[in-house]
């Protein structure tokens, strides 16, 4: 189904209220659908070991967005879809997607469980605020990471001139096209002109004013199109998409499934993510991103979350060639030790069962900057090397790490860290050498759990 | 005729089952059994409620039971609205809470759990959805009588749109007349000071603790 076939079904589908489409369509499908898969979590396992529930939470995500199709939040309608339409777009769903240009060049893959081959690394600011004076520097220290394979959402520029932008304004248009200029300014400082930087400018159809081939964000540049939880679309998503798709950029479409909503528990939440999954497809979404949220904690390395991150991507790596990646968003900060431990133990769950990596980032609410490059070439060798264990490997590694912040998952238990530029020379753009030795400590560390880091 | 325990019982229960047309039909015995509109709501009602809220917190329930909960209780509680109208009367409420989502943000889920509980622990609250303009929120809670704007924003960018309803009520000289409370994501206690909100809620529990424990501050 190509995209201007969704567009007249956003227009033309069945009108409903939202609350009915997420109450009765979503809520009451999910809770029939599990039962009837028998998609159940046990209340202890941290990575699913179990393929055959994961062959069954496909089953059961394929069904439900037979039956909910998905809802335009803006023209209230759904747009729907056959089993047949569904067949023939996972048939013809890309299993490669190649962006950047020229030498810095790159192709994401889909991954199979247990796939060897490392994960494709989506690593930046990953839509921190990012205040404008540090904005070339930051970004240019994450490009700087060669393991990091696409810059990932160089950062929100909350202000400009220290004025706050309102999204939609003539000043976000201005930040829309600064972000564009200072992001390709920082892929050509660290000598990687053609890096690919994907990209989510501002949060409004302005957004595309980032685009240029001269001094912005090209064709060759992913762009981030982000799907409301449950299975809902807008208006601007559905432009951007439109204006994207036709201009050639590779779309890389997010989802966030939320633990404790319409889908219940983790496992009910799995079967909505699997749903998204090929929502998101049949959406247009070439790269598929799983964000979980949660309705207690605001990261994503909870035991709810480790789990549907476990459980989605092996549904979708066993049934499909869907490109998945999955979102690292952890309590602690960047200058802890609890920031890496985090996003290694969501890493070593979600890499073997099949997924790229995409992050890391502490959780809202961010000062500015909160993020560091230096954690990223972690981050991605850690992913790296979760490639190299099978699922039952990676299972009691996860659950160690998991038990050293187990208990420090809300903002206030979590460790506060400190923000780039108190963790790196801005002037070398290196690490300070604290937060090398904390690299170095970690990573010792990790060695010591059984993570094959070379 | 049912007993008044027995009457309490069926609203407890219309509750527990998520069952609107039950628990109208329980508030309507109550009603026909003369029953104290108020008494009933506390005996009946908010205490099967409240059992849930707890249950929801604990991750025992999820959403979508709390809101069937919710509504329930809204359809009971109306009944005996209009009992209490009819006899020249009004049923009191906790509190009036005008609530959404701030303009340019279109998330709803985590403004619709707020309200959930909120009505779940007795307040009256009118949902005014999401990318809602500064204006409407003030238009609003004249309109419904409201002491409380509870404005929820889940992105750093749209946020400002919390400082901006703030500032309009400030600057129409009404700051005093309304209790803001924000939340969302990105929030912080700091911000909710810097803006010149009245109160800060990390998640819906959070806001049913603020709103109780500063009742003296909103309560006229």
């Amino acid at each position: 189904m190509n995209f201007k076939e969704v567009a007249k079904r956003a227009e033309t589908g069945p009108l409903m209220e939202a609350n009915d489409f997420l109450m009765r369509r979503v809520a009451a499908n999910v809770a029939k659908l599990q039962s009837d898969f028998d998609v159940r979590w046990d209340g202890q396992t941290l990575v699913n070991l179990d393929v055959d529930l994961a062959d069954r939470c496909w089953a059961a995500g394929k069904q439900l967005l037979l039956s909910t199709g998905v809802y335009s939040m803006s023209s209230r309608r759904v747009i729907e879809f056959s089993p047949e339409e569904i067949d023939e777009a996972l048939r013809f769903v890309p299993h490669r997607v190649p962006m950047g240009q020229g030498k810095d060049a790159v192709t994401v893959h889909h991954r199979a469980i247990e796939d060897p081959r490392p994960p494709f690394i989506f690593g930046g600011p990953f839509n921190a605020d990012v205040h404008e004076s540090v904005f070339v520097k930051l970004n240019e220290a994450f490009a700087q990471e060669r393991i990091i394979d696409c810059l990932l959402f160089p950062g929100y520029l909350k202000e400009l001139d220290g004025l706050v932008i309102r999204p939609g304004s003539g000043l976000s248009s201005r930040a829309a096209v600064l972000y564009g200029q200072w992001s390709r300014e920082a892929v050509r400082r660290a000598s990687r002109p053609g890096m690919p930087i994907c990209g989510h400018a501002v949060m409004a159809l302005n957004e595309i004013a980032c685009t240029s081939e001269e001094w912005g964000l090209r064709q060759s540049d992913p762009r981030a199109m982000v799907l409301i939880s449950e299975l809902q679309v807008d208006d601007v998503t559905m432009s951007r998409t439109a204006y994207y798709k036709d201009y050639g950029c590779p779309i890389y479409m997010a989802f966030t499934p939320l633990v404790g909503g319409y889908g219940g528990g983790p496992d009910g939440t799995a079967i909505i993510a699997t749903a998204s999954f090929i929502a998101a497809i049949m959406m247009g979404g070439e790269i598929v991103h799983i964000g979980p949220q949660h309705i207690k904690y605001k990261q994503q390395t909870n035991n709810h979350s480790l789990f549907l991150g476990s459980l989605a991507n092996q549904a979708v790596a066993r049934n499909s060639h869907i490109i998945a990646t999955t979102s690292h968003t952890t309590a602690g900060r960047p200058g802890s030790d609890q920031y890496p431990y985090e996003f290694s133990a969501l890493a070593l769950a979600v890499v073997p069962s099949g997924s790229n990596m995409t992050g890391p980032r502490p959780a809202e609410p961010l000062g500015f900057n909160d993020v560091s490059p230096l954690m990223a070439r972690l981050f991605a060798e850690v992913g790296r090397a979760a490639a190299q264990l099978m699922l039952d490997q990676a299972a009691p590694i996860v659950e160690e790490l998991y038990e050293k912040y187990r208990d420090k998952l809300t903002f206030d238990q979590a460790p506060q860290g400190q923000p780039f530029e108190e963790l790196y020379d801005l002037d070398t753009l290196t690490p300070t050498p604290e937060h090398q030795a904390l690299y170095e400590e970690v990573k010792e560390e990790l060695v010591r759990l059984g993570v094959p880091l070379g | 005729m049912a007993t008044t325990e027995e009457i309490y019982a069926k609203m407890q229960t219309s509750i527990q089952e998520y069952d609107q047309d039950a628990a109208a039909a329980a508030a309507g015995e109550a009603v026909a059994a003369g029953l104290d509109p108020v008494e009933a709501v506390e005996n009946g009602f908010a205490a099967a409620i409240r059992e849930l809220g707890e249950a929801f917190d604990r991750m025992e329930i999820f959403l979508p039971q709390l809101v069937m909960a919710a509504d329930a209780m809204k359809s009971g509680v109306t009944v005996l609205e209009e009992a209490m109208e009819a006899t020249g009367g009004t049923l009191e409420r906790k509190g009036v809470v005008v609530l959404g989502t701030v303009e340019g943000d279109i998330h709803d889920i985590g403004k619709t759990i707020v309200g959930a509980m909120l009505q779940a622990n007795g307040y009256e609250v009118h949902d005014l959805g999401i990318d809602v303009p500064a204006p409407r929120f003030i238009q609003a809670a004249q309109e419904m009588r409201a002491q409380i704007i509870a404005l929820s924003a889940l992105l750093s960018t749209t946020m400002l749109f919390q400082r901006d309803v703030v500032e309009l009520l400030r600057n129409k000289g009404l700051e005093d007349q309304y209790f803001i409370i924000v939340g969302g994501a990105p929030v912080t206690e700091q911000w909710a000071e810097e803006i010149g909100a009245n109160g800060y809620a990390r998640d819906a529990v959070a806001a049913v603790k603020v709103l109780d424990s500063r009742r003296a501050e909103w309560a006229t």
